[in-house]
């Protein structure tokens, strides 16, 4: 018996070596060949946000650029500016085209890190906002007020921002974002600055106004989904946020509204890394996303403004009239080229400013 | 001797994927705190420490993850110590219910700490009830709620080093002082408390170093004065692309920490000198 114990069963060892490396085998497997596989079939790589935004994007633009052309588009979630600068860094670009929000578009830009694109591949005329260099609109997203309907019905709640910042008609505690973009514009608008006089920015005024406001403000929010959540559970009265949140918990029977008497338009864009590996492919792709029948196919999943003026008549009706009215004369299209020169300073300067 | 070799078979690899994957970037990291376009300089420094945002920052991660992990201390101590009496079987469940809080994400339960802390929150709610006034204790979106979030995260991280510390103690030690007369406080504070103080420390030391990283937890349940320095190094990183300062901060944090482990660990070596009491 003791000479037995001695003996350690070589065929158990071999299985439980082997088995082990099957195993360990099978994890990693799909983080080695998966990359390989997708390189070789990938002939575009565009980069866009999760959830249902990546639904709407494959099914508007994606799956009808690769019917149309033959081109393997493959998406992938989140753009990160941080990754762009390592890629381009590195010389070693994956990604071809982005969709950038209008500060990173910017900030990408100042750095380097698009291609120039050649304007004649656009209708400039019909852009709701102009395009730069490197970048191109790809719709416009819509800030604006929201409270719940069933404890502040008509009357009780803030509609412009002059009345968000009124807190003797409308007492309780609202939000604002936690950034200087946005918040600028709308404490400008509240202190009473015309909308077509609005950039390049009083900042001095902006803070100042922000002063008044600061002790109403019970949340400044960093993630988006919160603007909208904390109205919901009653954690606020009033909340800027964004129409496609509204639309959403409206869908979800919610008694949350959002007004569209002034809203801040921001804008999203599209871009081309620099030195893409697929730079022919994300040009087209980039002029394919701003025809507008995939602007309105894209926008009604999405539920923004589209940037193609002529996709508008294009759209669903019960999408519509969740899109900003063009004519409104209150309504501020944040323009992103200012933001491009400031957006360092001022940000180091609000969060100081909010920690104080 | 051929034990030693043996050992430097086992761990050297290991040693040396470490070596690539943790120390190489890291050195990277400092020498692009140091390094501009135009040469070796300290400006990233200067600007750091010359710049009141950074040093309220610092001043308030410091006081948010060094309460976090005492707060954590004193909620995880006593579930240590309950989880040490059990049975093996009994003990290995609860160890299951422990770890629970990382079932969730972040996200989901910052809605429900509102449902459940919020201004009309059921907490308050009850209070209501109770007192018959329209009780709206904040207890949300300031520094109670990020303690509320960061304990609910930090106290596994406590349990299972102090409850290592704890099973490691001499059961006959416990019988040896019943046996002379000892009362429970008094086996507690001569017997239990000083053994168990290296798993205390090094619970502690780990869940300050990891409190620091965070930024979600003060985002969604913190208010406006309790911005982290993650939060600093992200804006760095990720908005402006001024990695020379991001790794600055990043170089700073590092050495703050590495000082106070050291610090910690001279403490733990004198008090070790001192022997064992009994």
């Amino acid at each position: 018996m003791s000479a037995d114990s001695k003996n350690v069963l070589p065929r158990r060892r071999f299985l439980q070596a082997a088995g082990t490396t099957l195993l360990s085998t099978a994890i990693a497997a799909p983080m080695v060949i998966t990359s390989r596989k997708a390189a070789a079939a990938s002939n575009l790589t565009v980069v866009s946000w999760g959830g249902n935004y990546h639904a709407g994007v494959q099914e508007a633009l994606a799956t009808p650029f690769e019917k149309e052309f033959g081109v393997h588009v493959t998406l992938v979630d989140t753009p990160d500016l941080a990754k762009v600068k390592a890629q381009v860094m590195t010389n070693n670009v994956q990604w071809d085209v982005f969709d950038a929000v209008g500060p990173m578009a910017m900030t990408g830009s100042k750095n380097g890190y698009w291609e120039p694109l050649d304007p004649a591949l656009f209708n400039r005329s019909d852009l709701i906002a102009p395009m730069t260099k490197d970048a191109v609109p790809l719709y416009g997203f819509t800030g604006g007020i929201c409270w719940d309907n069933s404890k502040f019905p008509d009357g009780k709640h803030p509609e412009t921002f002059a009345d968000y910042f009124d807190v003797k008609k409308f007492p309780g505690p609202r939000t604002l974002r936690n950034r200087a973009s946005e918040t600028l514009e709308i404490a400008l608008l509240a202190d009473g600055v015309a909308p077509d006089k609005l950039y390049p920015l009083d900042v001095e005024r902006a803070f100042k106004a922000l002063n008044r406001i600061k002790p109403y403000i019970a949340n400044w929010v960093d993630q988006t989904p919160q603007t909208v959540t904390l109205v919901e559970t009653g954690q606020v009265d009033f909340s800027y946020t964004y129409s496609t949140r509204v639309k959403a918990a409206q869908e979800a029977n919610k008694p949350i509204n959002f007004s569209f008497k002034q809203n801040l338009i921001g804008l999203e864009y599209l871009v081309v890394l620099k030195n893409s590996p697929n730079k022919a492919n994300a040009m087209k792709f980039v002029q394919f996303a701003l025809r507008p029948d995939r602007q309105a196919a894209l926008m009604n999943a999405l539920g923004n403004t589209p940037a193609s003026r002529s996709a508008l008549p294009m759209m669903k009706p019960e999408v519509r009239k969740w899109l900003s009215d063009p004519s409104n004369k209150m309504n501020v299209v944040s323009n992103d080229m200012w933001w491009a020169d400031h957006y360092d300073d001022l940000t180091l300067r609000f969060k100081e400013w909010v920690l104080g | 001797m051929k034990s030693r070799i043996d050992g430097l078979l086992y761990v050297g690899p290991a040693t040396v994927f470490l070596f690539f994957v943790l120390f190489v970037p890291l050195a990277y990291v400092v020498y692009t705190s140091f390094w501009i376009g135009s040469g070796p300089s300290l400006s990233a420094y200067q600007r750091l420490l010359g710049s009141d945002l950074f040093l309220r920052t610092l001043w308030s991660t410091f006081q948010i993850s060094i309460t976090a992990s005492v707060a954590s201390l004193l909620l995880g101590y006593p579930i240590a110590m309950h989880l040490a009496k059990q049975t093996p079987r009994k003990r290995a469940i609860y160890m299951v219910l422990v770890l629970v809080p990382f079932w969730t994400s972040i996200l989901v339960k910052s809605y429900a700490f509102t449902i459940l802390l919020g201004r009309n929150g059921l907490v308050n709610q009850l209070l209501s009830a109770a007192f018959h006034t329209r009780v709206q204790l904040p207890l949300l979106f300031n520094r109670f709620g990020v303690m509320v979030g960061m304990t609910n995260y930090l106290i596994p991280f406590i349990v299972f080093p102090v409850l290592a510390s704890l099973l490691s103690i001499d059961q006959s030690l416990y019988r040896a002082s019943e046996i002379m007369g000892a009362k429970p406080p008094r086996i507690f504070f001569r017997i239990t408390l000083p053994l168990s103080l290296p798993g205390v420390a090094a619970a502690t030391l780990s869940t300050t170093v990891m409190s620091m990283g965070f930024f979600v937890i003060p985002a969604l349940l913190g208010g406006r004065k309790d911005a982290m320095m993650s939060n600093l190094v992200d804006f760095y990183t990720r908005e402006t692309m001024d990695w020379n300062m991001a790794s600055a901060i990043g170089v700073i944090l590092l050495g703050v920490v590495t000082l106070a482990a050291m610090g910690a660990d001279q403490f733990q070596r004198r008090e070790a000198k001192k022997g064992v009491m009994a």
